[in-house]
C-alpha cells in the first residue's frame, strides 16, 4: 500500500453511507447535534469530491476538533461514561472523514467503523439490532472492497455482493468461537451509562411518575415459569419498597438508617409451595431486581434486603438474567423489629389535616388495625373515585387531602400514595411497593411478558401475627386493572399508548398482527435466554451436550473439526480444479518424457521443437534406447494429432 | 511501511552469509522459468499493515466485550475474527492458479527503457482482480476477466550493451478486503538485448576507395543499372522494374552500379584509434545511418562477418551482433 495512493470514488461513498447508517440507532441516545455534524461532513466531503469546495484548512481542522470535544463536554457535563465517550468516537469519525484523502484514511475510517458497531450493542443487543450491526458490516466490508478493487476496471463484481458472501462465509464459523470462549470476569471496571434518560421505574414517586411509563410498550422483562403459570392478578413483581417520606416525595429507606445496611440477616422460614421462573430483564441502569413475593434469587452475586426483595451487585447495565424461586405463603417479618416500626410508621404531623380527621373518626370506631385496612379500601370503593391515566394535576402542597376529598381521579400511584399516607396517619407501619403487575402471557412459548406499561405501585400493610401484607387500593377502586391487566382496564382510554401510534400493542385485536406479535416475542425470548445471555452456566450446558465431557483435547478436536467442516466447502469452491486448465494428455505424456530425459541428463533447449529434440536424442542414444523413444514419441504425435483413435 | 521494506531493513541488520543464505533458499523455493503457473509452494500470504491494525482493533474489541460483558460485542468480534479467516482464503485464491509467462524480447539503446512483456492467464472462470506487478514495489494495477488473458508490461532502464536480465519482480494482490498481502517473486527468464551506445565517429577512412569525401557513400554511382535481381521485401519502391512489371514478366528490382567490390563494409578494423567500446559504438551509429540511407551494406567484425545486404532484418542482425561481441552468446 502507498500512503499516497487515492481514496477511490466507490470507497469514500461506502464509507459516508455506512458512517450515516452506524450512527442512526445511536442517535436514541446521544444528542441531535451529532447527526448534524455527521450530516455537515459527509456533504462536505461530498462536495470536495464534486470539486466545489476544498478540504478544511489544518486550523480549521484543529478547531473543529476542539469544537466536538468542548460541544460533548457541554452536552454530558463530563467526559468519562459510555454515552460521552461514543460521541466523541463519532464525532471524530465525522472529522476523519472530512479529512480523508488517501486509501490509508480509508482503512483508518472502515476499521474505527467496526468499533462504531460494537458500541451499537452496548445499547442494544436486540434482533433487530444485531441485523442492523450486520447490514453496517457489510457496507464497511464494501468500503474496504472498493479500497482494494482496480478502480479503472468496470466488469468487477459489486463490493456489496462480495461483502455480503465474505459475511455468510464467516457467520457459521463465528459460532465456534462463541460457544468456545470462556467468558472471564471483566478485566477492570469500565465506564457505565449514566447520561442516557433512564428507562423503567424510578426509585423516587412523586404523582405523575407512573403515568409516564403507561405510555411505554417496552418490555421490562419476560418470565418463564417452569410450572403453571399463576393467575395474572397474582402476579405482583417487587421491585423496590418506599418507606421514607419526605417532602411529599416517597423514596427508599437509606442503608445508613437500618442495621447491617439494609441488607438481609436470617431468611425466613418458607411455607407452601416453591415457585420457580427465570427473568430476562432489560437493562435498566439500577440495581433492583424484580420477584414475587418472598422470593430467594439463585444466582451468585444477587444480595438479598431486609425487606425481601434482591438486587444485583452492580447497575443492570445489559439483558440480565436470573433465576429466582418463590414462596407466596411465606410470612414475612412476624416479629417487627423496633427501628422498622418507627420507620414505617413515620409521617408528618401538619400534613393532610383533613385526611388525619377521616382516619381519626375511623380510628375511633374500631381501633383494630385489620378493620382500618378495611374501612379504607371501602372507603374507595364506595367514593366516585374514578382509575384514569390523565388525572388532573395537582398543585396543593397537601397532595393527599387534595386528591382524597377533591379530584378523585387518579391511578395506581395516586391510590397507593394515599393508601399509605392514610395507613400511616392510624399508625399502622406501610409501605409502598412498586415494581410490576400482570403481564401478557405468549402462549408461543409460555413466557410472561412484562411491559412498561405494566408499572404498579400498591401498598404493605404490617399487621400483628401476619407480618407485611400485601394491599392494593387501586383494586378496590378498578378490580380490572387487576384481574386483566392495564390494556384491558383502560381499553376505551384514549390517553393509553397515546404516544406509540405505531405500537403493536395497539392492534391486537387485528388476529394476524396479535400472532406475529406473539411470534416475534417468543423469538425474543429465545434470543435474549441462549445468545444474549449465553456464558456461565448455559455455557457449561451447551458445552457438556455437546461434548459429552469438557476437556481440552476435546474442545480443541471439536474446534478444528467444526473449522474444517464449516469452511471446507467454502475453500473447496474456492479453489476447485478449473476446466481448461490441466495440459492435454498428450502435452503431459511429453512433459513426462523430457523428465526422464532430465534425469539422465538430456536437457530439452528453449524453444526446441519436440520432434526437433527427439531427433537430436535419439542421435546421442544407443541403437535400442533410440528405437523405443521413437516409439514413444510416435504415440504421443497419434495422441496429439489424432485423439480420437487413441 | 510495505513488508517488502521490511523485509529488507531485517535483511540489512541480517549478518552477510544469513541474507544470501535467504537469498538461496528463496531462488531455491522460487526458481526461474519462462512459465509459471502459481502454485502453493510459489505465494506467501501474511497481513499486511492495514490488517496488523484490524487485528489489534479485534483484541481491543475483545476486551471490550469482556469488560461490558457482551455477548453481541463477543459475537461482533469473532464475526470479524472470522471475516479475517475467510479473507485468507480469498486472497489466496486471487492469486492462486495465475499463469504467467514471458513473452516477446525488447531491444534497446542504452538509456531507453526495456520493455519485458508478461501474457497472464486466469484459468477458469473467476475474476483475478487488483493485481499489482512490479519491481521493488508493484505499482502496475491489472485485472484479469474469468478465463482471459492480458499482456502486461514491465519497463526497466538499461544501460550497458549485451543481455539485460531484470531478475525477478513482484506481483501481490490485497483483493478483497486489504487486510492481508498475498505476493511473490518471479523471474521468468526475462532478457533484454541493449544494443550498443550509438556514437558518431571522429573521421571515416573508406576501405580502398576513398571517393567519398562525407561521412557515408552516396549508394550507387550514377543511375547506371548494373543488374536487375528478383524482387525482395523491403527493396525500395523507386528501385524496382516496373516497366518489366507492367509488360507481364516477374517483379524484379534494379541493382545500381557498383562494382561487388565497392560494397559499403563497416569494418571494426578499419579504425585506428578507439577500445573495443568506443568502435562498437562507433559502428553501430554508422550501421543506423546506412540503413537509414537504404543502402546496401555489410559489417565486419573479429572473427564475424555479416554479408552485405540492407533492410530492417539485416539491420537487426548486426546490431545485435555489435551487442553481444565478445560475450558469451548465452549470458
Amino acid at each position: 500500500m502507498k500512503a499516497s495512493a487515492q481514496l477511490p470514488r466507490d470507497a469514500l461513498f461506502w464509507l459516508i453511507g455506512s458512517q450515516l447508517l452506524m450512527l442512526l440507532p445511536l442517535l436514541l441516545y446521544l444528542p441531535p447535534w451529532i447527526l448534524a455534524v455527521a450530516l455537515a461532513a459527509s456533504l462536505w466531503r461530498f462536495q470536495v469530491y464534486q470539486g466545489r469546495w476544498s478540504y478544511p484548512a489544518r486550523w480549521a481542522r484543529a478547531l473543529l476538533a476542539i469544537a466536538a470535544a468542548a460541544a460533548v463536554l457541554v452536552s454530558f457535563r463530563s467526559l468519562l461514561g459510555l454515552e460521552p465517550m461514543v460521541a466523541l468516537l463519532l464525532v471524530a469519525s465525522s472529522l476523519k472523514l472530512l479529512e480523508a484523502k488517501s486509501s490509508r484514511d480509508g482503512y483508518v475510517l472502515a476499521i474505527l467503523g467496526f468499533f462504531i458497531c460494537l458500541n451499537i450493542f452496548l445499547f442494544d443487543q436486540s434482533i433487530p439490532s444485531a441485523i442492523y450491526v450486520l447490514l453496517c458490516v457489510a457496507l464497511l466490508l464494501s468500503a474496504l472492497i472498493a479500497l482494494n478493487q482496480n478502480p479503472n476496471a468496470q466488469a468487477g463484481k459489486r463490493p456489496l455482493g462480495v461483502s455480503v458472501g465474505l459475511v455468510a462465509q464467516a457467520l457459521p464459523l463465528m459460532v465456534l468461537p462463541f460457544l468456545f470462549f470462556p467468558r472471564i470476569a471483566p478485566l477492570w471496571s469500565v465506564p457505565i451509562k449514566r447520561h442516557g434518560a433512564e428507562t423503567g421505574m424510578s426509585d423516587t414517586l412523586r404523582p405523575g411518575d407512573v403515568a409516564r411509563l403507561g405510555q411505554n410498550d417496552a418490555v421490562a422483562f419476560r418470565a418463564q415459569f417452569a410450572g403453571d403459570i399463576p393467575p395474572l392478578s397474582a402476579l405482583y413483581w417487587r421491585g423496590l419498597t418506599l418507606g421514607s417520606f419526605d417532602d411529599g416525595t416517597w423514596r427508599q429507606h437509606r442503608a445508613r438508617s437500618m442495621p447491617n445496611y439494609g441488607r438481609l440477616e436470617a431468611p425466613p422460614a418458607t411455607v407452601g409451595e416453591p415457585l420457580a421462573y427465570r427473568i430476562i430483564q432489560a437493562p435498566t441502569q439500577q440495581r433492583w431486581l424484580y420477584g414475587l413475593r418472598y422470593a430467594e434469587p439463585q444466582n451468585p452475586g444477587a444480595i438479598a434486603i431486609s425487606d425481601f426483595r434482591f438486587v444485583a451487585p452492580a447497575a443492570v447495565e445489559f439483558e440480565m438474567g436470573y433465576r429466582v424461586i418463590s414462596w407466596p405463603g411465606t410470612p414475612l417479618e412476624v416479629d417487627l423489629p423496633e427501628w422498622r416500626r418507627r420507620l414505617e410508621t413515620e409521617y408528618p404531623a401538619r400534613r393532610d389535616a383533613r385526611t388525619r380527621a377521616l382516619v381519626a373518626s375511623w380510628l375511633s370506631d374500631n381501633p383494630d388495625p385489620v378493620a382500618v385496612v378495611e374501612r379504607a379500601l371501602r372507603w374507595f370503593r364506595e367514593q366516585p373515585f374514578y382509575y384514569t391515566l390523565e388525572p388532573p394535576p395537582i398543585v396543593d402542597r397537601d397532595f393527599v387531602d387534595a386528591f382524597l376529598f377533591e379530584s378523585r381521579r387518579g391511578f395506581c400511584e395516586h391510590y397507593a400514595y394515599s393508601f399509605t399516607a392514610m395507613m400511616r396517619q392510624a399508625g399502622i407501619p406501610a409501605r409502598i411497593v412498586a415494581g410490576y403487575q400482570g403481564g401478557e402471557i405468549n402462549p408461543v412459548n409460555g413466557t410472561v411478558v412484562v411491559r412498561q406499561l405494566d408499572a404498579h405501585a400498591w401498598s404493605e400493610v404490617w399487621l400483628e401475627g401476619q407480618g407485611w401484607v400485601r394491599v392494593d387500593p387501586t383494586g378496590a377502586v378498578s378490580p380490572e386493572r387487576i384481574e386483566l391487566g392495564i390494556s384491558e382496564a383502560l381499553r376505551d382510554d384514549a390517553s393509553f399508548l397515546a404516544n406509540s401510534p405505531m405500537s403493536a400493542l395497539r392492534y391486537r385485536d387485528i388476529g394476524v398482527i396479535n400472532w406475529l406479535r406473539m411470534r416475534y416475542d417468543a423469538m425474543a425470548w429465545q434470543w435474549q435466554s441462549l445468545v444474549v445471555g449465553f456464558g456461565g452456566d448455559t455455557q457449561i450446558e451447551v458445552l457438556k451436550r455437546l461434548l459429552g465431557e469438557i476437556t481440552p483435547s476435546r474442545m480443541v478436536l471439536f474446534t478444528l473439526g467444526g473449522a474444517l467442516l464449516i469452511l471446507g466447502p467454502g475453500t473447496w469452491w474456492l479453489f476447485r480444479p478449473q476446466p481448461g486448465e490441466r495440459p492435454p494428455p498428450a502435452e503431459r505424456d511429453f512433459q513426462r518424457l523430457c523428465r526422464r530425459l532430465e534425469r539422465r541428463g538430456i536437457k530439452r533447449l528453449r524453444g526446441e521443437a519436440p520432434r526437433t529434440f527427439v531427433e537430436r536424442v535419439k542421435t546421442g542414444l544407443p541403437e535400442r534406447e533410440a528405437r523405443q523413444i521413437e516409439s514413444e514419441f510416435a504415440l504421443i504425435e497419434a495422441k496429439l494429432y489424432e485423439p480420437a483413435r487413441t | 511501511m510495505s513488508s517488502r521494506a521490511n523485509s529488507i531493513a531485517l535483511g540489512s541488520r541480517l549478518a552477510r552469509p544469513l541474507r544470501q543464505r535467504w537469498q538461496r533458499w528463496l531462488r531455491r523455493r522460487l526458481p526461474s522459468a519462462p512459465e509459471v503457473i502459481l502454485t502453493q509452494r510459489r505465494l506467501f500470504i501474511f497481513p499486511s499493515a492495514a490488517g496488523l491494525v484490524f487485528l489489534l482493533m479485534l483484541l481491543v474489541m475483545l476486551v471490550a466485550a469482556i469488560n461490558y460483558q457482551n455477548n453481541m460485542a463477543y459475537a461482533l468480534t469473532f464475526l470479524l475474527g472470522c471475516v479475517f479467516v475467510v479473507a485468507v482464503h480469498h486472497t489466496f485464491a486471487n492469486l492462486h492458479r495465475l499463469r504467467l509467462r514471458a513473452v516477446g524480447l525488447d531491444s534497446v539503446f542504452p538509456g531507453q527503457q526495456a520493455s519485458f512483456a508478461i501474457r497472464m492467464t486466469a484459468p477458469g472462470k473467476r475474476r483475478y482482480q487488483g493485481l499489482r506487478l512490479g519491481w521493488e514495489s508493484a505499482d502496475t494495477l491489472v485485472d484479469i476477466g474469468p478465463g482471459a488473458s492480458i499482456t502486461v508490461s514491465l519497463y526497466h532502464s538499461v544501460t550497458r550493451r549485451g543481455w539485460y536480465r531484470p531478475g525477478k519482480f513482484l506481483l501481490e494482490s490485497r483483493y478483497p478486503l486489504g487486510l492481508l498481502r498475498c505476493w511473490t517473486w518471479l523471474d521468468l527468464d526475462f532478457r533484454a538485448l541493449v544494443y550498443p551506445q550509438p556514437v558518431d565517429p571522429p573521421v571515416m577512412s573508406r576501405d580502398g576507395g576513398g571517393q567519398s569525401d562525407g561521412l557515408l557513400p552516396v549508394p550507387g554511382s550514377g543511375d547506371d543499372i548494373a543488374d536487375f535481381r528478383d524482387y525482395r521485401p523491403g527493396d525500395a519502391l523507386r528501385a524496382v522494374n516496373w516497366q518489366a512489371w507492367a509488360k507481364g514478366q516477374p517483379l524484379t528490382t534494379k541493382v545500381y552500379g557498383e562494382p561487388e567490390s565497392d560494397d559499403l563494409w563497416l569494418d571494426f578494423s578499419s579504425f585506428s584509434s578507439g577500445t573495443t567500446e568506443q568502435r562498437l559504438s562507433w559502428l553501430c551509429a554508422l550501421v543506423l545511418a546506412a540503413d537509414a540511407s537504404g543502402d546496401v551494406w555489410g559489417l565486419r567484425l573479429p572473427g564475424y562477418e555479416i554479408a552485405p545486404a540492407r533492410g530492417e532484418g539485416h539491420r537487426d542482425a548486426a546490431l545485435q551482433a555489435l551487442a553481444l561481441y565478445g560475450m558469451d552468446s548465452d549470458s
